[in-house]
């Protein structure tokens, strides 16, 4: 094979081909590349959004729960020690209990709405240190720590805020309005509602909260706790904190990270790569059958050449490697114009705009992984698009391809 | 001899077998103009595609150098048509989007000769077939005779033992094939070159040493 003659082939080729079918053919591939990272991205966007509000919302990094056949927490000590470990940002301890919640609208005792929910208890600074709930009242305000006979609920409870449960909601509750919440031990209180949050995560939204002084008196305890959250700086390292959190002496408790906990958003996030995986592979056949077609006719129109080529002493080798020579500057220039097109217009755009998706604020998670694949699966498009019909041309016999 | 053909035979495979070449023996001199000349369907373009190893005859021998062609492989047959075969087809058989010197060049470049080299080569070869001027244009910007010369220069350009010609004239003007026909004879002349044309015009003959006619795929004289 003569690579020099090869590459004088393609360049001249493409250098006083059609500019048309140039364009043309650029354009298909740039437009093959955006949608290859463009699906992948999106789709990691999605899950990004999901285990974002996971871990902003709802586990933090790091859940505590205690062993098995206990209710409580029960280490004092360790439990005070969380917040000392480097790198731990704050840990927060909540009672978890699930009470039958009512609402009399018209306090007549007729057409009372209620539903079972999961009440926590938070400690109002330690809070705000592992999630991000302070930040989402959509009406009302936040507890405080003094609050006794106040409570904060979720969309999804309250109702009236288009929540994805409303049939089974309160109906519309309004800050201010009065509600009776029966616990697990069948102590009853009425509170007042302080504020209305909402957070891109229903099972968020279908809890209430009061404080922590206000949980400690029903349930008559102090102190303990039925699950800490605990937030780290690097997600990522959980396993490592994880260990040091049992080494302060909480070794029979139940310590996970954030991902197992996810259940259904973490088979939602599972089928969301499984699609974006089949997409990709869908996008890059398409660009593969494109730049094949491309090849294909010019190794038609270039019949008679090619037996020239032949006759002249050319060896089939140089002549097929100046075919995949162009195949693959068309893939190359697309993935560069696709490349720029992705991270200098769509990306920006969807960072300045990002999607409003039930699971969060979605944007494009362009990762360099997803960049680096759909360089490979392009280049191999275009490798094998353009070796098939350049390979079936100058096998052809010289007499054939110059006057058949 | 330059070039000896032995016991030749081509025959096309079908529901009835085409003898297209039946057991043609001869042999050329260096030097040699030789027409190859016959009715159409008499076997000379054949003939021409089996001793220029642009086909594979069915049996016998093309021997060149001490050296039986016809059992070469297709990648030695390529190396042997480069380095020693030059070929000048009916239909000016120029790639469009080279300009006549890169036409030119291209068979040095498969050489791995060197730029430089390989430019000047292919511009002093232009310049004998009287194309100095026209180097840097395409085919499109050519008339048929031009893109003709242009096909003698990349033919004759690696110094080939023989130059294979299969109706080098057939798409020209009286005039455009006057010039070709003189540029081989020339060559012929001056520097030597063994030729081998393929030619149905009878007029033809005035140009070459020697006439091999064909009848039927047998050498009829």
């Amino acid at each position: 094979m003569n690579i020099k003659t090869s590459f004088f082939l393609a360049y001249t080729s493409i250098k006083r081909g059609s500019k048309g079918t140039l364009v043309m053919t650029i354009l298909i591939m740039t437009l093959a590349y955006v949608n290859l990272v463009f699906i992948s991205s999106i789709f990691g966007g999605i899950v990004e959004a999901i285990n974002r509000e996971s871990i902003n919302n709802q586990y933090s990094n790091i859940v505590i729960e205690p062993g098995i056949n206990k209710t409580y927490i029960d280490n004092k000590e360790a439990i005070q020690l969380i917040d000392t470990i480097p790198g731990i940002i704050g840990s927060s301890a909540h009672y978890v209990d699930k009470a039958l919640i009512s609402y009399d609208e018209y306090n007549d005792g007729n057409n009372i709405k209620n539903g079972k929910w999961v009440v926590k208890s938070i400690d109002i600074k330690d809070e705000r240190k592992v999630t991000e709930i302070h930040d989402s009242i959509i009406e009302g305000s936040y507890l405080e720590s003094t609050d006794r006979d106040q409570i904060m609920i979720g969309k999804e409870i309250a109702g009236g805020h288009g929540g994805g449960l409303e049939h089974l909601s309160l109906g519309g509750i309004l800050v201010g309005d009065k509600i009776d919440v029966q616990f697990s031990n069948n102590i009853k209180r009425t509170y007042t509602v302080k504020g209305i949050f909402s957070v891109k995560n229903t099972q968020v939204d279908q809890m209430a909260f009061i404080t922590k002084k206000e949980m400690e008196s029903i349930l008559k305890v102090h102190n303990l706790a039925s699950e800490i959250l605990v937030k780290i700086d690097n997600i990522g390292e959980e396993d490592i904190y994880i260990n040091e959190i049992k080494n302060l002496g909480l070794q029979n408790e139940d310590i996970k990270r954030w991902d197992e906990l996810m259940g259904f958003t973490s088979s939602a996030s599972s089928s969301f790569t499984m699609i974006s995986v089949i997409l990709g592979v869908i996008g890059t056949i398409v660009a593969g059958v494109t730049i094949f077609i491309i090849i294909f006719v010019s190794v038609v129109n270039k019949r008679k050449q090619i037996g020239i080529l032949k006759a002249i002493g050319m060896k089939e080798n140089t002549i097929i490697f100046s075919f995949v020579i162009q195949a693959l500057f068309y893939g190359i220039v697309g993935i560069i114009l696709g490349a720029s097109v992705i991270l200098f217009i769509l990306r920006p755009l969807f960072i300045a705009n990002p999607l409003d998706f039930p699971v969060g604020w979605v944007s494009l998670k362009v990762t360099f992984n997803i960049i680096r694949i759909s360089n490979i699966s392009l280049l191999l498009a275009s490798l094998v698009g353009g070796f098939f019909p350049a390979y079936r041309g100058a096998r052809e016999s010289i007499l054939k391809s110059i006057w058949e | 001899m330059i070039i000896e053909v032995k016991n030749l035979k081509k025959t096309y495979e079908g529901r009835v077998p085409t003898h297209a070449l039946k057991d043609i023996n001869f042999g050329i001199k260096k030097g040699e103009f030789v027409a190859l000349m016959g009715r159409s369907g008499s076997g000379k373009s054949t003939l021409l595609h089996q001793i220029g190893l642009l086909d594979t005859p069915t049996s016998g021998e093309i021997i060149m150098k001490d050296t039986n062609l016809v059992l070469l492989s297709e990648s030695k047959k390529a190396e042997f048509r480069l380095k020693e075969l030059g070929y000048v087809f009916q239909s000016y058989a120029l790639l469009p989007e080279l300009t006549a010197l890169e036409s030119v060049y291209l068979p040095l470049m498969l050489l791995n000769i060197d730029k430089k080299e390989y430019i000047r080569k292919a511009t002093e070869m232009l310049e004998k077939v009287g194309l100095g001027e026209r180097i840097d244009h395409l085919p499109k910007e050519m008339s048929g005779g031009e893109q003709q010369r242009v096909a003698i220069a990349r033919a004759l350009v690696n110094n080939p033992s023989i130059l294979f010609a299969d109706e080098p004239t057939a798409n020209l003007d009286t005039e455009s094939s006057e010039v070709i026909l003189n540029l081989f004879k020339k060559l012929n002349k001056e520097n030597g070159q063994t030729i081998i044309m393929v030619t149905h015009e009878p007029d033809d003959k005035k140009w070459v040493d020697r006439v091999i006619w064909l009848k039927d795929g047998v050498i009829e004289k």
